[in-house]
C-alpha cells in the first residue's frame, strides 16, 4: 500500500504542473513506435500471469525488448481490425487463445507461413504449417463436494444431475471447442446438449462462472476449464475436478509470426523460445498447461484421458453449429 | 446590442470549437462510415436481417425508455426533497446521492450479482435471493440506481438556477397548496432541466455496456452494445468487424433521432434572460414529518443500491475462495496483496494524470460549447457532441485508432483524445444548464460600470458558474479515471491505465481478486471526490454568495 501512496504523491506533484505534464505525453508518442531493431511487439490474449514471466525470461536471456499488448480475444480482434486500417498490423508476434481466432488471422494473410524448427517437438494435433500451439486449455468436469463425481461425459446426462452448468460457446472459445468435439463424436452429437437441457442444465457465460456457480452450490456439476477449476479448488472451494471419459477436450493456444515481420530474428527467436523446453517450463510454472510432452504444468491426474477436436471442421461449420446449438440453449 | 467585434469573436470561437469537433468526432466517425461503405456493401442486408439484431435493438430501446421514465422522476423528486431544511443530514445526503456514480459501472453491476443473485450475500445471510438480478430486471434496476444521481444533479442545478422562490412564495401567499405550487410553478420552470436529464438518461442507457454485459449476457439478455462486443469477440474475420461497426452506427442513428429534435426544442428554452439569483437553491419551509420520510427513502435507496452490494463485494474480496463461508475466521487480505504491486501503482499514477488533464481540458471545452450554444451553429455542435457520447467505447476507440493510429497509436495522447471525444457531453451539459443564470445584460452592466473585460468575466461569470464548472470537472475526472473499454483497446507499451491493469488481472478468473481490485478502484474514486465536493460546498456557501450579491444588484440597475 505504501508504494501506491508514494506513486500517488509523486505523480500528483507532477500533475500540478499541467503544461509541463503534457510534455511527457508528447515524448511518449515518439517512443511508442518501437522502431528499435531489438524490440518486438506481442499481441496476445493469454493471461498476464502466464505471459509476464516468459517475457521477463526472454528479455533477460536475449537482451531484446518485448512490448506487450494483452487483451481479451474480442478486444484483440478490434485492435487488429483498427491496425489494419491505419497502416497495418503493429504486432510482430501474435499469441492467440484458440486455433479458430488464429486461423482467421491466417486467412487474412496477417500471420503464418513460418514455424520454428523445434515446432516438430510439439504433438501434431497442436500445430499447422502456419502456427504452433504452446499452451493448452483442458475442458473438464467439476462437481460440488457431496455430489457423485461423474466419470464420463455421458454421466452428466444421467439421473444423478438435474442442475449442470455449462459455458457459452459464443463467449468462450474453449466451450466452442468442446461443442465441436461433441458434435463430431457420433456417440454424443448435439443430442448430448439436448439431453442436458431437458435434464435442467443451464448455460452461464464463462468457464469461470461455471466454477463460481458450482462452488456456491447453485449447480451440482459443470463443464469448465481445468486451470480455473484447480485454482478455485486449491484456494479452498468445495469442488472436485474430473477428467471424464473418453477425455478432457484439449483446446490449444497457438503462436504465430506476423507476415510483415518475416525477417525479424528477434520475433523468430521469441517464438522459438516459447516453444523450447525452457520456455515451456516457465509457462508451466506460471500455471498454464504446456504442449511440449514431458514438461510439467498444473495438476493432471495420472493417465488422464484427453481428446482433440478437429479444428478445420469447426472453422468451417462454426456458424451452422452455433445456430443449431442455440436452438437448444437459447441465444 | 452586441458590437461587431463581439460577433467576430463569436465567429472565431465557433470556428475553433468546430475544428476541435471535426478532429475529435466528425472525421473519425466518417472514417468508420467509409469502412462500412467500402467493405460492407453487399453484406449489409445480411447484417440487418439477423433476428437476434432486431431483438437486441428492441431490448435496448425498451431499456432506455424504462430507465428514463423511472430515473428522471426519481432524480427530480430527490432534488425537490433535498430543498427542505427539515431533512436530517441534508448536506450529507447531497454528497452521498453521488455515491452510485463514483462506483465504476462494472463494479456496481458485479457487486449487485454478488449481493442479490442465488448464493449471493442476501441468500447466504437472510435466505433471500433475487434470482432475476441476472437478466433484464437486474440490468434495469442497476441502470436506474446508476442514473438517478445524474438526473438528480441536473435537476438540482436547474432548481438552483431556474426556480423562482419569489414566485413560489407568491403562489403560497395567494393560497395555493404545496401540490399546486409544484405543479403550476416549480415543475414548469424545471421543464428544460428535466428534458435535458431525460435526454442524458436515455442516451447513457443506449450506450451502457458494462452493466448489461455483466448482468444481462449470462441470462441471454442482449443489447446493441453487448451484441457489438460479441461480434468482435467471435471470430476474427473482417465481416464481423464490419457488422460491429454497422451496429454502432445504428446506435448513432437512433440517438440522432432522439437528440436532435430535443435539442431543437430545448435550445431556445435554455436562453432565458432573467435576473441572476446568487442565493443558490431556494429553501422550502418544512411542514410535518416529511423530512424524515425523505431521509428514510434516500437511506433505503442507498442501502439497497450501493451499500449492500458494496458490503457483498468486500466480503467476496476477503474470502479466500468461492464457496468458503464468509465468516471472520476465514477472512484474508491475500487478494489485496496480490493486486497491489508496482504495476498497479504506475498505472494508477498514469490514470490520475490522464484524468486530470482530460477533466481540465474537458471543462474548458464544455464551457466553450455552452457559451456558443446560444447560436444555431453552437447548438448543432452541441448535438454532435451528445451523439459522440452514445458511440460505444469500443467503436469510438477503433474509429480513433483508424483515424490517427498511424501516428500516435499506443500512446497516452490517443487515449486522451478518446476521453475528450467521449466525455465532452458530460462536461458540456451541466455547464450549459448553469449558464442560464447569466443574462447577457450583467456582463454589459459590469463593463459599463468600469470593469475591465477580464474582471467582468471573473466577477460576473465565473462566480455563479463555479459550482457547475467544478461539478463538470469532477464528473469528467471520475469517469476518465475508471474508463475501461477505450483504454484497454488503445493502450500500448508504457501507457496502461489503471482500468487496463484491473481488467487484465480480473481475467485471471479468480472472483476474490476481481472483488479486491473493484474495492480498490472504488476507493480510488473516493479520494479525489471528497476534496472536490468540499470545494463545491465552499463555493456555494452563503459567505461567498453574499460576496457576489452586489453584482446581482448591479444587473437590476442595468
Amino acid at each position: 500500500m505504501k508504494a501506491v501512496t508514494r506513486a500517488w504523491l509523486s505523480r500528483g506533484r507532477l500533475a500540478l504542473l499541467l503544461p509541463l505534464a503534457l510534455l511527457p505525453l508528447a515524448c511518449d508518442s515518439s517512443a511508442g513506435s518501437g522502431s528499435d531493431a531489438d524490440s518486438i511487439t506481442l499481441y496476445t490474449c493469454v493471461s498476464d500471469e502466464s505471459v509476464q514471466p516468459i517475457i521477463e525470461q526472454f528479455e533477460a536471456d536475449s537482451g531484446a525488448e518485448v512490448n506487450l499488448f494483452r487483451a481479451p480475444t474480442g478486444d484483440l480482434n478490434a485492435r487488429i481490425a483498427g491496425d489494419l486500417r491505419s497502416g497495418g498490423l503493429k504486432a510482430d508476434v501474435v499469441w492467440a487463445c484458440d486455433p479458430l481466432t488464429m486461423q482467421g488471422y491466417v486467412d487474412q494473410d496477417l500471420v503464418g507461413g513460418w514455424t520454428p524448427d523445434n515446432a516438430t517437438d510439439i504433438p501434431k494435433q497442436f500445430r499447422t504449417e502456419d502456427y504452433v500451439g504452446v499452451a493448452v486449455l483442458y475442458v473438464v468436469g467439476i462437481y460440488r463436494n457431496g455430489e457423485p463425481p461423474p466419470t464420463s461425459w455421458s454421466d452428466l446426462t444421467g439421473p444423478d444431475y438435474n442442475s449442470v452448468a455449462l459455458p457459452d460457446p459464443t463467449v468462450a472459445a474453449s466451450a466452442l471447442g468442446a461443442l465441436g468435439w461433441f458434435d463430431q463424436n457420433p456417440e454424443y452429437g448435439l443430442d448430448f446438449y439436448a439431453t442436458l437441457q431437458e435434464n435442467g442444465a443451464e448455460q452461464v457465460s464463462t468457464p469461470d462462472d461455471v466454477v463460481t456457480g458450482v462452488a456456491q452450490g447453485v449447480y451440482q456439476a459443470g463443464i469448465t476449464i481445468a486451470n480455473s477449476a484447480y485454482l478455485a479448488k486449491d484456494a479452498g472451494s468445495p469442488i472436485g475436478v474430473v477428467w471424464p471419459e473418453p477425455g478432457a477436450v484439449a483446446v490449444y493456444g497457438p503462436i504465430a509470426l506476423a507476415n510483415d515481420s518475416a525477417d525479424s530474428t528477434v520475433a523468430q527467436d521469441f517464438i522459438t523460445y516459447v516453444v523450447s523446453e525452457s520456455g515451456q517450463q516457465v509457462l508451466g510454472e506460471a500455471g498454464s498447461y504446456p504442449t511440449l510432452p514431458g514438461v510439467e504444468g498444473p495438476e493432471v491426474p495420472a493417465d488422464a484421458p484427453v481428446v482433440y477436436p478437429d479444428w478445420p471442421t469447426i472453422t468451417e461449420d462454426k456458424d451452422a453449429l452455433l445456430a443449431d446449438y442455440q436452438k437448444i440453449f437459447g441465444g | 446590442m452586441p458590437s461587431r467585434s463581439a460577433g467576430l469573436g463569436r465567429r472565431s470561437g465557433v470556428l475553433a470549437v468546430g475544428v476541435v469537433i471535426a478532429l475529435l468526432v466528425v472525421f473519425p466517425v466518417i472514417r468508420l462510415g467509409y469502412v462500412v461503405w467500402t467493405e460492407g456493401s453487399g453484406h449489409l442486408d445480411e447484417v440487418f436481417s439477423e433476428p437476434a439484431l432486431a431483438e437486441a435493438v428492441a431490448n435496448t430501446l425498451l431499456l432506455a425508455v424504462a430507465v428514463t421514465v423511472v430515473a428522471v422522476p426519481l432524480g427530480a423528486a430527490v432534488a425537490l426533497g433535498l430543498r427542505r431544511t427539515d431533512v436530517p443530514g441534508r448536506r450529507w445526503w447531497r454528497f452521498s446521492m453521488l455515491l452510485p456514480v463514483l462506483v465504476p459501472q462494472f463494479v456496481l453491476g458485479y457487486s449487485w450479482t454478488q449481493a442479490y443473485a442465488r448464493a449471493g450475500f442476501t441468500d447466504t445471510v437472510f435466505g433471500l435471493p433475487w434470482p432475476s438480478v441476472l437478466g433484464p430486471w437486474g440490468v434495469w434496476a442497476v441502470l436506474v440506481v446508476n442514473t438517478v444521481p445524474l438526473t438528480y444533479l441536473l435537476t438540482a442545478v436547474g432548481l438552483a438556477t431556474r426556480a423562482e422562490p419569489d414566485l413560489e412564495r407568491a403562489a403560497r401567499a395567494s393560497g395555493a397548496g404545496a401540490v399546486a405550487v409544484l405543479r403550476d410553478v416549480t415543475l414548469p420552470l424545471l421543464r428544460p432541466s428535466i428534458a435535458a436529464a431525460s435526454v442524458l438518461s436515455f442516451v447513457l442507457t443506449l450506450e451502457s455496456f458494462a452493466i448489461p454485459q455483466v448482468m444481462g449476457t449470462p441470462a441471454g439478455f442482449s443489447t446493441v452494445t453487448t451484441t457489438i462486443y460479441r461480434d468482435l469477440s467471435l471470430g476474427s474475420d473482417p465481416l464481423s468487424f464490419v457488422e460491429a461497426i454497422t451496429l454502432a452506427l445504428l446506435l448513432v442513428a437512433i440517438t440522432v433521432i432522439v437528440v436532435v429534435p430535443t435539442d431543437l426544442w430545448l435550445g431556445p428554452r435554455l436562453r432565458v434572460n432573467r435576473v441572476a439569483d446568487s442565493a443558490g437553491a431556494p429553501v422550502v419551509n418544512p411542514r410535518g414529518a416529511g423530512g424524515r420520510w425523505i431521509a428514510a427513502g434516500l437511506g433505503a435507496y442507498l442501502l439497497v443500491g450501493v451499500v449492500v452490494p458494496l458490503v457483498a463485494l468486500v466480503t467476496t474480496a476477503v474470502t479466500p475462495a468461492v464457496g468458503v463461508s464468509p465468516t471472520p475466521a476465514n477472512w484474508t487480505l491475500d487478494n489485496f496483496s496480490a493486486v497491489i504491486n508496482s504495476r498497479t501503482a504506475d498505472a494508477l499514477g498514469r490514470s490520475a494524470l490522464l484524468a486530470l488533464i482530460a477533466a481540465t481540458l474537458l471543462t474548458v471545452l464544455g464551457g466553450c460549447l455552452a457559451v456558443l450554444e446560444r447560436g444555431r451553429a453552437g447548438r448543432a455542435m452541441a448535438s454532435l457532441v451528445t451523439i459522440t457520447l452514445v458511440l460505444p467505447g469500443s467503436t469510438l476507440a477503433v474509429a480513433l485508432l483508424i483515424a490517427y493510429g498511424r501516428w500516435i497509436g499506443g500512446t497516452l495522447t490517443l487515449i486522451l483524445l478518446a476521453y475528450l471525444a467521449k466525455l465532452w457531453a458530460f462536461a458540456h451539459r451541466p455547464i450549459s444548464g448553469a449558464l442560464d443564470r447569466l443574462p447577457p445584460g450583467e456582463l454589459q452592466a459590469a463593463r459599463a460600470s468600469g470593469a475591465g473585460s477580464l474582471t467582468a468575466v471573473r466577477t460576473v461569470a465565473l462566480r455563479p458558474l463555479a459550482p457547475a464548472l467544478v461539478a463538470a470537472w469532477l464528473v469528467c475526472f471520475v469517469t476518465a479515471l475508471h474508463e475501461v473499454t477505450m483504454s484497454s483497446l488503445l493502450y500500448g507499451p508504457g501507457s496502461e491505465t489503471l482500468a487496463v491493469v484491473v481488467l487484465n488481472s480480473a481475467e485471471l478468473g479468480r472472483v476474490g481478486l476481481t472483488a479486491a481490485l473493484s474495492v480498490l478502484l472504488t476507493l480510488v474514486m473516493l479520494v479525489p471526490a471528497l476534496p472536490a465536493w468540499l470545494l463545491i460546498r465552499w463555493l456555494r456557501s452563503p459567505r461567498r454568495a453574499g460576496d457576489a450579491a452586489p453584482v446581482g444588484r448591479l444587473s437590476h440597475a442595468g
